[in-house]
């Protein structure tokens, strides 16, 4: 269950930062420079895969009637704590799930 | 003058906000607080050690004991160690009046334990502030439905609710505190929404209780009777001494079928009409299945009566109370929920300092009493937000401090928690407005940070009970969370003499 719910989390976070990202403000906020159109694309459209990739994670956690429940709050929760992020520490904001994916994966490994 | 909705809006969600808002920063936080009720408690119950055992070897010790000590009670209530709350507690008598004992889960025997408020303190005072209860329901019941107002009237105010989703911008003064009190309320929105609507309804017959008069007379039980199917009460015309069943196969099968379960009721032991009641805890699904459990005959171990199965509007019901209660989903939900609610009461602190900010540079062309009033104000924001915080860790404090023998002990941690509540809103009426910011965030950010040092010195042991371990760090990090806000706290003059040097250097040039 652990496993599943770091998992949901860092994907959760991924979704938000994903679609922040695809805002033309966000986007210059980090790299100084606007988006392209095609980048603005992929980025909205992976946010919102990776959002729905977090839900059906929490379902392996919790199952689907206490998934969403959970979901609400993890998506709230990474989505404020990308806010704070934003402005104090932009790049690492945008690297964060760069550097959870390892360390997720060596979770996973260790838990089997 | 005709008022547009936006500026009638505001004007409800300030001024309903400010009066409201100092109530619902302490029920919020208290809240919190309870999520993790058990594990306060037994922070605050040194004397029981963390143990594994069955439950089955628990309710053998507790049979025991109750046989030897309480053999004539007319019932016997024993209360299982679980994953939470590592102790084993009997009852003789009513389960609420009646005396209680710890018991060692290893060895039966009974344990001296300090008369504690306990983190169920926290969790009394979210619903009912401490008071009488039904005066205190009404009165968060009344707040609740402010904070609903004031969510709405938020939403309707917020200009771009969507275009600011991610927006922070920091060492701005007022756009600062706008910002952060916007981002926590928008993006927190469907946990705000849930736990103030389900916190609502769970005495929403307290509140609205026209049907229950007009349906059942009043009669809540008849009410409850009737949506649930209680088993019958069976009073055997003539009772003989009987020997009570062995509990051990009971154990099982409620296991099997309602997984872990939290106690053992025992209605007559020791006569023919006996009863064992198994009680499951609180979580295998969102529903609150608070009362539904497995019935027994206390002869012959046949099963009497099985979990209930619900109605739907009844099940409805207790689902919006589960999602409250936040019982469910293990201890990942119950950190979700935490931390939300955290950020619940830093969202209304906010706004309570974003309401005296907006104003400061009109205090001065008040009148007396207007300045007196806006005073008034910044002194509540304080006590309430920096203030209460003292006053919860220091709950803690009095826990280990106060001495172990003092009558009504759990009566003088109260009396203390209020006393330094108190003194708080006086130190903040007294001192300067950022002075008494500072000087109670770092009281309370020290008494976070020490906590750990007055559990060893206290008790002896250098951290060696993980759940105690666990809080603690939680305490420390919270601790930590207060210094940095202390730290924050000087940052606005640095910035505006940096500023003015800054317009000061725009004009030479």
């Amino acid at each position: 269950m652990m496993t599943a719910f770091l998992g949901s989390l860092l994907l959760a976070y991924s979704s938000m930062l994903a679609l922040c990202q695809g805002l033309e403000r966000h986007y210059k906020q980090v790299w100084g420079r606007a988006p392209t159109r095609l980048q603005r694309r992929v980025l909205r459209g992976s946010g919102w895969l990776l959002l729905a990739a977090s839900l059906w994670g929490c379902a392996q956690a919790w199952g689907w009637a206490m998934g969403p429940v959970g979901w609400f709050g993890m998506l709230s929760l990474s989505g404020f704590a990308l806010a704070l992020l934003l402005p104090y520490a932009p790049r690492l904001a945008v690297y964060a799930p760069v550097l959870g994916l390892p360390c997720w994966l060596l979770l996973y490994a260790l838990a089997g | 003058m005709k008022q547009t909705l936006t500026q009638s809006m505001a004007w409800l969600h300030t001024w309903g906000g400010l009066l409201f808002g100092w109530l619902l920063f302490a029920i919020f936080l208290t809240g919190s607080l309870a999520v993790f009720d058990q594990e306060i408690d037994h922070w605050m119950q040194p004397e029981i050690k963390q143990t594994s055992v069955s439950s089955a070897q628990a309710v053998e010790h507790a049979v025991a004991y109750l046989q030897r000590q309480h053999a004539d009670a007319s019932a016997w209530n024993i209360s299982l160690p679980s994953e939470r709350m590592p102790a084993l507690r009997v009852t003789a008598g009513d389960r609420r009046s009646g005396i209680s004992t710890y018991l060692d889960p290893l060895t039966g025997e009974p344990l001296v334990v300090r008369d504690t408020a306990g983190g169920t303190f926290f969790f009394r005072f979210h619903y009912s502030l401490s008071m009488p209860r039904n005066p205190g329901i009404w009165i968060v019941g009344l707040a609740a439905m402010a904070m609903l107002v004031a969510l709405i009237s938020g939403i309707i105010i917020h200009k771009k609710f969507f275009k600011e989703f991610f927006t922070f911008r920091p060492n701005k003064g007022q756009r600062s505190w706008l910002d952060a009190h916007n981002a926590s309320a928008v993006l927190l929105l469907p946990f705000h929404l849930m736990i103030t609507y389900t916190g609502l309804l769970i005495f929403a017959l307290i509140y609205m209780p026209a049907a229950l008069d007009s349906l059942y007379n009043g009669n809540f039980a008849a009410f409850y009777q009737e949506h649930i199917d209680v088993p019958e009460e069976h009073h055997a015309v003539q009772t003989s001494q009987a020997p009570l069943t062995d509990l051990a196969p009971l154990l099982a099968q409620a296991e099997a079928r309602m997984g872990p379960l939290s106690g053992v009721v025992i209605e007559h032991p020791g006569r023919s009409d006996a009863h064992i009641e198994m009680r499951r805890v609180l979580g295998n699904r969102i529903a609150l299945t608070k009362g539904h459990n497995m019935v027994f005959d206390g002869v012959t171990g046949e099963l009497l009566a099985g979990p209930p199965e619900l109605r739907p509007t009844v099940l409805v019901q207790r689902v919006m109370f589960g999602l409250h209660f936040a019982q469910f989903g293990g201890y990942p939900m119950r950190w979700l929920y935490f931390v939300c609610g955290l950020l619940s009461s830093a969202m209304i602190a906010t706004g309570l300092v974003l309401f005296t900010v907006k104003r400061r540079r009109k205090y001065a062309s008040e009148s007396a009493l207007g300045q007196q009033l806006y005073r008034l104000v910044e002194s509540l924001n304080v006590a309430t937000v920096a203030g209460l915080a003292v006053a919860c860790i220091g709950l803690l404090w009095l826990n280990r401090l106060l001495p172990v023998e003092l009558a009504q002990r759990a009566g003088w941690e109260l009396r203390g928690f209020f006393a330094i509540w108190l003194l708080s809103l006086l130190h903040a009426w007294l001192r300067p407005r950022l002075q008494a910011w500072r000087e109670q965030l770092s009281l309370a950010a020290l008494l976070c940070l020490g906590l750990p040092l007055l559990s060893v010195f206290s008790d002896g042991q250098a951290w060696g009970d993980s759940m105690r371990l666990w809080l603690e760090v939680t305490v420390v990090a919270l601790g930590l969370l207060l210094v940095w806000s202390v730290w924050r706290l000087r940052q606005p003059q640095v910035q505006r003499s940096e500023r003015r040097e800054r317009s000061v250097q725009a004009q030479v040039n």
